[in-house]
């Protein structure tokens, strides 16, 4: 007998499809997988550890300028190095990376993409993010940092964040070509879901300025091991990193945040966004205002530190039209809450308090460019940083809510998500209060002197002040943590393909997504399809009484 | 088995939409990256040198040889590869195997002739890294655009031997016209560095 003689059940064999290779499962599902879900809600968890960090350092300044004539938690140079722990912390490990990781769960989804467009660039992005922050803080530990004294261990620190950076390009990238070239048929870019819009005019613009800080790093890095002659040192390093916290560069980190609440509105209004076109428009212009690559300080071979831009038209320019995208936006969310039925969920809870901070951020921008008022290299610009900031933080949050039976299966609690919320909102607000008014009095940023900038006789005033920036801060810590805990909680219910009644098209698929995402994509004729299939009917009828 | 096989293939997904230039996409967005991280300390470099010529001082430390040559050569040697580089693409797109192995190797040779001539260069400079802040920005900013350089000719190399290896070929070729994508900036951001070092001096 030869094998081309074997029996009919040898036959039957070779027919049958081989069967797939075993799912991996525990570590080796999260660490070797290259499925947007899972490297988005790896990048929103580790992210909000990162914050807690953040916070926590955060609050520890604050604290400690309380009395201000003894430092009983840390020494005065500790505390300038803990300050840039917490900037660093709070946007290159913490917002940007929490949105970057909504962004790789959410915007295939709402193109219609199968997966994101480079799965694996993705799933090396996070990894890289992840040990490079990790070298990021493990430097804080050994004397590195800005104005750190172990020149190693602060060229850990620079390598680490350069590295960070990289990490969160390459992520961006992903995302924003998931959006250029992987649409669904019929979506064109004016089709496109508001938060998808963000993540590409706001992505695009990170993908222009990150890179020139990471130049600036990389210079920084160079100078420090070959003489550092005219970049300062360890002390210099900041001087060349601060412009990323500052308007108007600040104010693009926040974009994806508006992008956010533009979708959750609509939704909880149920009604068609207003002017949908005008709102990309102004997402488009929020984006490109927050180009602040020009914003820095610059070298001279004389060890000064030039400040050009510094109350130049251009910035004072910038500074104040950086408002009218963000109060136009606010006003069409307005108009469409009041032309629907609206109800009070949860992330729209969220998304208002997200929307209120990044607004107080953008005015007092205003302010800031005011000459007159002697603002710059105030606390007044570290409150508009932390107001921008902790706005695109509950923004992500909302996301993170909103989206919930998308990326975990299931819905987050809802009292403990809005508890947490009330709580950061409340905190923001506690600690733009204080180091804002605190800015007005002459302190000056706790990396150039802080408090010893005071005149004598406001101290004390400052000194209280301080203390309700460290308690907001305090607050915001707390409402983080339990964001976090809302997050890891067993939801109960199952959440549906759309418990929300969404809009687009995220909301077509079941919750969690299959592998592949759709079984198939209907074609889009709109830039609200599911609310056409629900409502438009209706809206139709209404506008037809309307008429008659 | 006839009816098995019909049945197998009548029962399977259909084939997945190809997916439109995702990778010359995602090229380009890297490549903007790349390509403001060069453009950011060539600005740097062009603001410092203008404060110092306005100060009544030259840029340039005395003993400094910044010879127009070496910089002129490297233009020329890259100006030239931008031909062959699309000329790989070119015959890739034919399936013209030959010509693309023949275009490659010299993309390659062309490639390591800049890489040379920059070493050259640095050589004839005569002033070490820590010698001045201008010693160090020319170096940092050369030195990057030469590992820029690397990471185009390990691009193209991948992708032209999965060009070759019988993947990404004829109409389909967007790997190497991401590669091509690339190393066109790359060539545009060195003519950005040769006349902000070595023209203006």
């Amino acid at each position: 007998m030869t094998v081309t003689e074997a029996p009919r059940a040898a036959d039957d064999e070779v027919v049958a499809a081989p069967s797939p290779p075993p799912a991996p499962t525990g570590l080796a599902a999260w660490v070797g997988s290259g499925d947007p879900r899972t490297i988005g809600r790896l990048f929103v968890g580790t992210s909000l550890v990162f914050l807690l960090v953040s916070g926590v350092a955060g609050a520890l300044v604050g604290f400690e300028q309380f009395p201000s004539d003894s430092k009983t938690i840390m020494g005065a140079d500790t505390v300038v190095r803990v300050t840039t722990l917490h900037a660093t912390a709070g946007l290159f490990l913490g917002v940007l990376p929490l949105l970057i990781g909504l962004a790789i769960a959410v915007v295939p989804l709402q193109v219609g993409a199968s997966t994101v467009a480079f799965p694996r660039a993705s799933a090396a992005a996070y990894w890289t993010w992840l040990v490079s922050g990790g070298i990021v803080l493990l430097s804080y530990a050994v004397d590195g940092g800005p104005y750190g004294s172990d020149r190693t261990a602060v060229g850990m620190y620079v390598l680490g964040l350069i590295a960070v950076l990289v990490a969160l390009v390459i992520a961006t990238v992903s995302v924003v070509t998931t959006v250029l070239a992987l649409r669904a048929p019929g979506m064109g870019l004016r089709r496109a879901p508001l938060f998808t819009w963000s993540m590409l005019v706001g992505g695009t613009v990170w993908i222009l300025t990150l890179p020139v800080l990471a130049a600036m790093l990389l210079l920084t890095y160079v100078d420090l091991n070959y003489g550092q002659q005219f970049l300062g040192g360890s002390g210099g390093i900041w001087n060349h990193v601060a412009w990323a916290f500052w308007q108007p560069t600040v104010y693009v980190f926040a974009v994806p945040a508006l992008g956010v609440i533009a979708d959750v509105v609509p939704v909880f209004a149920r009604r068609r966004h207003q002017r949908h076109s005008g709102a990309m428009v102004l997402l488009g212009l929020a984006a490109a205002l927050g180009f602040g690559a020009w914003v820095q300080l610059g070298a001279t071979v004389d060890g000064k530190t030039p400040a050009p831009w510094l109350h130049g038209g251009v910035w004072i320019t910038v500074g104040y039209i950086s408002v009218v995208p963000v109060l136009g936006l606010l006003g069409l969310w307005t108009a469409t809450l009041f032309k629907g039925r609206p109800r009070l969920g949860t992330p729209l809870v969220l998304s208002l308090f997200a929307g209120l901070l990044v607004l107080a951020g953008v005015a007092g921008g205003i302010a800031t460019v005011v000459g007159a008022l002697d603002l710059v290299n105030t606390t007044w610009m570290t409150a508009q940083a932390e107001v921008v900031l902790i706005g695109a933080l509950l923004a992500g949050l909302a996301g993170v809510t909103f989206w919930a039976p998308k990326l975990y299966g299931r819905l987050v609690p809802d009292w403990l998500m809005r508890l947490a919320g009330t709580l950061i909102f409340i905190g923001a607000a506690a600690t733009a209060v204080g180091f804002g008014v605190a800015g007005f009095l002459d302190q000056a940023r706790f990396t150039n002197g802080g408090i010893s900038a005071v005149a004598s006789g406001d101290v004390s005033a400052v000194e209280g002040l301080d203390l309700v920036a460290a308690l907001g801060l305090t607050v915001v810590v707390v409402g983080a943590l339990l964001a976090a805990v809302a997050l890891l909680a067993r939801g109960t219910r199952d959440p549906g393909d759309d418990p929300w009644d969404g809009h687009t098209l995220e909301w077509t698929t079941s919750s969690p997504p299959p592998i592949g995402n759709f079984a198939s994509v209907p074609a889009i004729t709109s830039e609200a399809p599911l609310y056409d299939s629900r409502y438009a009917p209706r809206d139709d009828a209404t506008d037809a009484e309307g008429s008659a | 088995m006839a009816t098995t096989q019909i049945e197998i293939f009548s029962e399977a997904p259909a084939a997945p939409p190809a997916r439109p230039r995702v990778l010359l996409m995602g090229t380009a967005l890297a490549t903007a990256a790349a390509t403001m991280v060069i453009l950011a300390l060539v600005a740097l470099y062009s603001q410092m040198r203008a404060d110092v010529i306005a100060g009544g001082k030259t840029w340039l430390p005395e003993k400094a040889d910044l010879q127009l040559i070496p910089g002129n050569m490297g233009l020329a040697t890259l100006v030239m590869s931008l031909v062959t580089v699309a000329w790989i693409a070119y015959s890739l797109r034919n399936d013209d195997r030959v010509h693309s192995l023949l275009a490659f190797g010299l993309s390659l040779l062309l490639g390591a002739a800049y890489i040379n001539m920059v070493v050259f260069g640095w050589q004839q400079l005569g002033l070490g890294i820590n010698d001045s802040p201008q010693a160090l920005m020319i170096y940092t900013i050369t030195g990057l655009h030469v590992a820029m350089t690397g990471v185009g000719l390990a691009f193209l190399g991948v992708m032209a031997f999965r060009a070759l290896g019988g993947q990404l070929t004829g109409r389909a070729a967007e790997g190497m016209n991401a590669a091509v994508l690339y190393w066109y900036m790359t060539v545009g951001a060195y003519a950005v560095v040769w006349y902000a070092i070595t023209i203006t001096k």
